[in-house]
């Protein structure tokens, strides 16, 4: 029994190391959002809280915590509180499976990319459920404009996905990795590199994507109707996934922890930095596109996904099993 | 002991979730609890270690099938009490149903067990990579097969939803895209006091 309740222990504090990094990266990613836009538009950006203003987000997060949580009284009360917690419960369990080290990991599943697959194809429930739970006109168009974008990229990065996988030969997250020791899979599969970034964008609801919240047409998309700490959870849910979709390029393309040249200085430095500094930098080009590109027209974001990714990533897919087959690469 | 456990929870949700799913007064609700059931028969694969199944089940059925449902069920307007009314005409086929399968679940489990021992089947190599070894070799035609009856469906389902209307006005985005400057802007150098002479 004591080793039961020792097990139960040891899992819940393993939870926590993954789950208080990430809340803690989230307040510090929208700080730096703040920041890289500011660099861009040419203004100082968040600099008045805590020194460089890097106690901003916390600041922000008292203020949501202390204000009144409104409930509309014509939506659906119990699906409406629901939603953004669901919403948020989503990007966290994702990282049950993320390796951010060959042993820093949860749960080691033989299948972790197809687990990670349906989870991010879940977050679709919670902004859809808020849209409905709202009963309101803005939010429902909002809702039905994010599950058609989800699906339709998520065509995508499943072919992506693929793509990858014939190169591995598992499903395996550290497998993963551990095959690309000699190189990344961003060189050989380029294309499908920059594919995967581009649907990760329409995938978090990010700009130039950013319609089930654009704020010119709908207000503030699905939650409009959403205030304080419910707000807050979708907030954190959000850039929680941002982060959740860069390890995961991080992972698929980049070499996970290790270094890019296996040489004296580049590979003394831990693993688990290397993923870190991955991390960020696809964070970086994240929110660098979000400064730079004007928002898609919703019909324009379509065409991308069907008329252009799906034949792009299908042929690639051929291309790239035909030629490990012709070549004989093929793993196992 | 834990398994056990696990299976009688879980099957217990799952059955008390396809009752909601039934009962449900509001539609919405019904597929909410449709999700749930989906989730629950999930993890029963995955007890059972057949966990690319279980997640596939997850993906397909959750991630794409039920959201679809939900995208239609969201945007009727249905008035709850006919729901309600209808729901005994359609008890007999239920019922009929219902003891198909369940003649099928006894056929399986009580006259045709299996001959091979799963716990070595299982170990040996992961489920997925012998789904893999079966799926291109043995059940290659069936597979096939199978892949094609999805695709005339689909493309059966756009030949009879999509209708051409020749009204609609319609973006065309590579006339957008060749666009250049020169075609929307003309810059005229105009002498003060001469105003632009309209030709």
């Amino acid at each position: 029994m004591t080793s039961l309740s020792f097990e139960i222990t040891i899992g819940i504090l393993k939870i926590f190391s993954f789950v208080v990094p990430v809340l803690v990266s989230v307040a510090l990613l929208v700080y730096l959002e703040r920041k890289v836009l500011g660099a861009v538009q040419l203004r100082k950006g968040p600099n008045v809280v805590g020194p460089f203003g890097i106690l901003q987000s916390f600041a922000d997060v008292i203020k949501l915590l202390t204000k009144e949580n409104l409930l509309p009284s014509s939506s659906n009360k119990f699906l409406f509180i629901f939603a953004p917690m669901l919403t948020l419960i989503l990007s966290l369990i994702a990282w049950a499976v993320i390796p951010i080290s060959s042993t820093y990991v949860i749960a080691n599943i033989n299948i972790g990319i197809l687990y990670l697959f349906a989870v991010s194809s879940f977050g679709v429930y919670g902004v859809i459920i808020a849209g409905w739970a709202s009963n309101s006109k803005y939010p429902f168009l909002g809702a039905l404009r994010s599950a058609a974008q989800m699906i339709s990229y998520e065509v995508s990065i499943g072919f992506v996905i693929i793509t990858v996988l014939i190169c591995v030969g598992s499903l395996n997250l550290i497998e993963i990795v551990e095959s690309q020791k000699n190189m990344w899979f961003a060189i050989p599969l380029l294309p499908m590199f920059v594919v995967f970034i581009i649907s990760a964008l329409a995938e978090t609801n990010r700009l130039p994507f950013d319609l089930p919240e654009d704020e010119a047409t709908l207000v503030a998309g699905f939650f409009t109707e959403y205030s304080s700490i419910s707000f807050g959870l979708f907030f954190l849910a959000e850039y929680a996934n941002m982060i959740l979709m860069s390890s995961l390029t991080v992972i698929l393309f980049l070499g996970g922890w290790y270094p890019p040249i296996d040489i004296f200085p580049l590979n003394a430095i831990p693993g688990i930095f290397w993923f870190i500094i991955k991390v960020f930098l696809i964070l970086f080009v994240f929110l660098w596109v979000r400064a730079t590109f004007p928002r898609y027209r919703y019909d324009q974001l379509m065409r991308l996904g069907w008329k252009i990714f799906l034949p792009l990533t299908l042929i690639w897919v051929v291309i790239t099993s035909a030629f490990l087959f012709y070549f004989g690469l093929l793993p196992n | 002991m834990f398994l056990v456990g696990s299976f009688f929870l879980f099957a217990a949700f799952l059955i008390t979730t396809c009752i909601f799913v039934i009962f449900s007064k509001n539609p919405v609700n019904s597929v909410l609890f449709l999700v749930l059931a989906f989730l629950n028969s999930t993890f029963l694969f995955i007890l059972i270690g057949a966990e690319f199944v279980g997640i596939i089940l997850a993906i397909v059925y959750i991630g794409a099938v039920a959201i679809l449902f939900l995208f239609v069920v969201m945007m009727l307007d249905i008035q709850i009490t006919t729901l309600m009314f209808n729901i005994k005409r359609y008890v007999p086929l239920a019922l009929l149903f219902a003891g198909i399968i369940l003649a099928e679940i006894i056929y399986l489990t009580v006259f045709k067990t299996s001959k091979v021992n799963i716990d070595t089947f299982i170990r040996s190599k992961n489920n997925t990579e012998q789904i893999g070894d079966v799926l291109y070799t043995k059940y290659f035609i069936d597979f096939q097969l199978s892949g094609i009856v999805l695709l005339l469906a689909m493309i059966g389902a756009i030949v009879l939803t999509h209708v051409y209307r020749p009204t609609i006005k319609r973006q065309n985005i590579d006339s957008q895209n060749s666009t250049t400057a020169k075609d929307r802007v003309q810059l005229v150098k105009i002498k003060s006091g001469d105003g632009i002479k309209d030709d």
